[in-house]
């Protein structure tokens, strides 16, 4: 990684390496003259010593690439010519032979430069390759494992920025329809996003085109004010559709990316577009599913409602038919047996209708509650007294005391949520299964009430699925089904219309137990006796 | 059976009225029938019905209209007859005037009773010239403000003592939240008032005290979002 660095910082055009380029070259080349000079003097008496200048071609080469060693080679030609070749300090040869053994030379000279530098170079790429690799590995990996792209695109920027050359990057979402384009996710999230005069956006053209750097001015900007960083800028798309752009400041004073950080930001917009059309995808998919169970449930209840329906309303003909029929002398007995299946036929409907009624209510959200200070004792009462008829024979046990601190409810919705649960009481748990009613007061300022009945129960899977439309019916066909099921889906509606809560249990009775919580108001106050008559008064005394 | 009174029927959907209008009709009753509010108030101007059963979704106009039409002149029994789920329309026609309702769908058996009651309570105020509010048990002597059940006497705080004696002053009849709350605390009820139905409550309990055979059990019947009823007759 190091050195990765160390090469990179070489091969940026600046004058720094420049000079340092310049500075090995010399230093190479006089140390391998001064070699040179030593081994064809007199004492050692070499006559040919070139060779030596290959080491510091060589050298030049894997340090500092294939320009500079081929300046390396030119230059040693160049000096050996100038200082060991007859004449000397000129660059006349005056043997033919030794002029080509100049020339071979310089070309073994540049064959050995460019050798060296390439596996160099070969070495850096590839190492460099691999480092991006790493990155973009990282970067799909988190894009594939994150839950949606609101999560992993933080993370991914955050590695693009220690990875690329970036100040700072961000994800701009296009929003057709919806207004302007909206930032995802920011490396800086909160400080505004920089104003910059200049933009570079990368061009990508299909195709083997390389993908390149155009630099523009931003419309709006004063074209003189030319300080301040440049904007990066990388279109995203997926599938053809536009998705938005990547976006980034550069660290340093670049005035562009490299290629590594090219690759970089190009491959992570690709992927970012991807996983952002993917997300786009799934949540149109997610809503297209939820509306397609909407309309099944829709189609579902409204099966269900027109079987319920009609089955009372053909009793209704069929016995309005029998005593309009004139060919069938009607008694009164029969006529009143008419009439009474009629009347309770018409009953079934009314509650039908009621159930509906107050289940789109719920669901519509019209249901508006009225909140008062309620005695709890007062409503179970009511309720139990009313229905007792259809509860038959059977142990009914009413613990709600009346010390209970008052419940904050709507009268209307708190007599429809008892009037439901007592009466699946008495249709699911038939006489003489036990019924017992409890309350107590809850420590979080709440008050608890208990449904409890001793009926056949339900299964665990069956109570999960009872507050839900149809819940306490199997199919939505079955013909002897007392009820559409609709009861307790009201009741947990109606619950929560007043900040409450409706739950099903087993019971320690055997059957089903349902749970209510309520919101408790402040107790009322308390009212002194005063008693303003004369007799009054002597009786209190 | 209250032979012979003239009811008024206002309803528009015509099944519904000739039915009604044929059972009143074979109870002894004479049944002038009217489908819109205008109907209504021709009949009213011209035929001064003894009661009138008033359906409040007319089609020209809001029912409440023939309410206060017939307040501004008389104390004809109104009994409204209205849809379920419009508690909030009950009580503004109960408050405008009307005496009573009954929610449709209802049975002919019942309507008939509730016609009878509010034709028999218009017939006179309940307390006696002595006056004493008698109702079964429970005796409320106005001018000495003590409430008896049997011998026993209610302990009561002013409160439930006003309570009570605006309840039973009009027996059957429907008692809104908002007229108990002005009988009782005037018009300044703004706090305690939210405290009506617990007030009620320990009334009932006090009742029940002085009652061990439960004979005034079920006196005061609870409309749930509208308000009160002091059970007409009481058991026994």
């Amino acid at each position: 990684m190091n050195l990765r660095h160390v090469r990179e910082e070489f091969r940026r055009p600046t004058g720094r390496r420049l000079a340092i380029s310049l500075a090995v070259v010399a230093g190479a080349m006089v140390a391998a003259t001064a070699v040179v000079a030593v081994l064809e003097s007199a004492s050692v008496g070499l006559a040919d010593a070139s060779p030596v200048y290959f080491v510091a071609i060589v050298l030049v080469g894997s340090l500092l690439g294939t320009w500079p060693a081929i300046a390396t080679a030119l230059a040693a030609f160049v000096v050996y010519d100038l200082l060991f070749t007859q004449p000397r300090f000129t660059l006349v040869v005056d043997d033919p032979r030794e002029w080509l053994d100049l020339v071979v030379f310089l070309v073994i000279a540049v064959v050995v430069g460019r050798l060296a530098a390439l596996g160099t170079e070969r070495a850096a790429e590839a190492s460099r390759r691999a480092a991006e690799s790493t990155d973009l590995f990282a970067i799909s990996r988190i894009l594939a494992t994150a839950p949606d792209v609101e999560e992993a695109a933080p993370v991914v920027l955050r590695r693009l920025v220690e990875a690329g050359e970036l100040e700072r990057a961000w994800i701009v979402r296009d929003r057709p329809g919806t207004g302007g384009p909206r930032t995802i996710a920011d490396t800086d999230g909160g400080s505004p996003v920089p104003n910059a005069s200049i933009v570079v956006s990368l061009v990508r053209a299909p195709g083997e085109v390389p993908a390149h750097w155009v630099r523009a001015h931003e419309p709006g900007h004063d074209p003189g004010r030319r300080r301040g960083r440049p904007l990066v800028r990388v279109r995203m798309e997926a599938d053809g559709v536009a998705i938005g752009a990547l976006k980034a400041t550069l660290a340093g004073d670049r005035r562009e990316p490299d290629r590594t950080t090219t690759r970089l930001l190009s491959l992570a917009a690709d992927q970012l577009a991807l996983a952002i059309r993917r997300d786009d995808l799934r949540r149109e998919a997610t809503e297209a599913e939820i509306a397609r169970r909407a309309d099944a449930l829709k189609s579902a209840l409204l099966d269900a409602v027109s079987h319920d329906l009609r089955t009372p309303l053909a009793s209704i003909r069929a016995a309005a038919g029998s005593l309009t029929d004139p060919e069938i002398a009607v008694d009164a007995d029969a006529a009143r047996t008419a009439a009474s299946a009629i009347d309770a036929e018409a009953d079934r409907l009314d509650r039908l209708v009621r159930e509906v009624l107050d289940l789109s209510r719920i669901e519509g959200g019209s249901l508006r509650a009225t909140l008062e200070p309620l005695v709890l004792a007062d409503a179970v009462g009511a309720v139990v007294d009313r229905l007792r008829g259809a509860l038959g024979e059977r142990p009914i046990r009413l613990e709600v005391p009346h010390d209970l601190p008052p419940v904050r409810a709507d009268a209307v919705l708190l007599d429809a949520i008892l009037s439901n649960v007592v009466d699946n009481v008495a249709r699911h748990a038939p006489a003489p299964a036990a019924l017992t009613i409890a309350a107590a007061a809850t420590p979080d300022g709440r008050v608890s009430l208990t449904v409890d009945d001793g009926g056949p129960g339900l299964s665990d899977a069956a109570r999960g699925r009872l507050f839900t439309k149809f819940g306490a019916v199997g199919g939505s066909t079955a013909t002897s089904r007392p009820g559409l099921g609709l009861g307790l889906a009201i009741v947990r509606g109606m619950a929560e219309a007043m900040g409450g809560t409706a739950i099903a249990d087993r019971s320690p009775l055997g059957g089903l137990r349902i749970e209510l919580s309520l919101p408790a108001a402040a107790p009322a106050p308390e009212e002194a006796f005063a008693r303003p008559t004369g007799s009054a008064a002597a009786r209190s005394r | 059976m209250s032979g012979g009174a003239h009811v008024l029927l206002v309803e528009d959907d015509p099944a519904v009225r000739r039915g009604l209008a044929a059972n009143l009709a074979a109870h002894g009753y004479v049944v002038s029938e009217a489908e819109d509010v205008a109907g209504a108030v021709r009949h009213w101007d011209t035929m001064r019905p003894d009661v009138i059963l008033l359906d409040l979704g007319l089609p020209d106009a809001d029912g409440s209209t023939v309410i206060r039409r017939v307040r501004r002149e008389a104390t004809t029994p109104i009994l409204i007859l209205s849809a379920r789920g419009d508690e909030t329309d009950k009580v503004a026609a109960l408050d405008a005037g009307a005496d009573d309702y009954v929610t449709k769908p209802f049975g002919l058996a019942e309507l008939r009773s509730r016609v009878a009651a509010v034709l028999r309570r218009a017939a006179g105020p309940s307390a006696d010239p002595s006056g004493t509010i008698r109702h079964g048990p429970l005796t409320i002597d106005v001018t000495r403000r003590i409430a008896t059940v049997g011998d026993e006497v209610l302990e009561l705080t002013p409160r439930e003592y006003e309570l009570l004696r605006t309840m039973l002053a009009q027996p059957g009849r429907v008692l809104t939240k908002g007229r108990l709350l002005r009988a009782v605390w005037g018009t300044a009820y703004a706090d305690e008032g939210h405290y009506l139905h617990v007030y009620v409550s320990r009334l009932r309990r006090k009742l029940a005290a002085a009652d061990p055979d439960g004979v005034i059990r079920d006196l005061i019947i609870a409309e749930p979002g509208v308000g009160y009823r002091i059970a007409e007759r009481p058991a026994g």
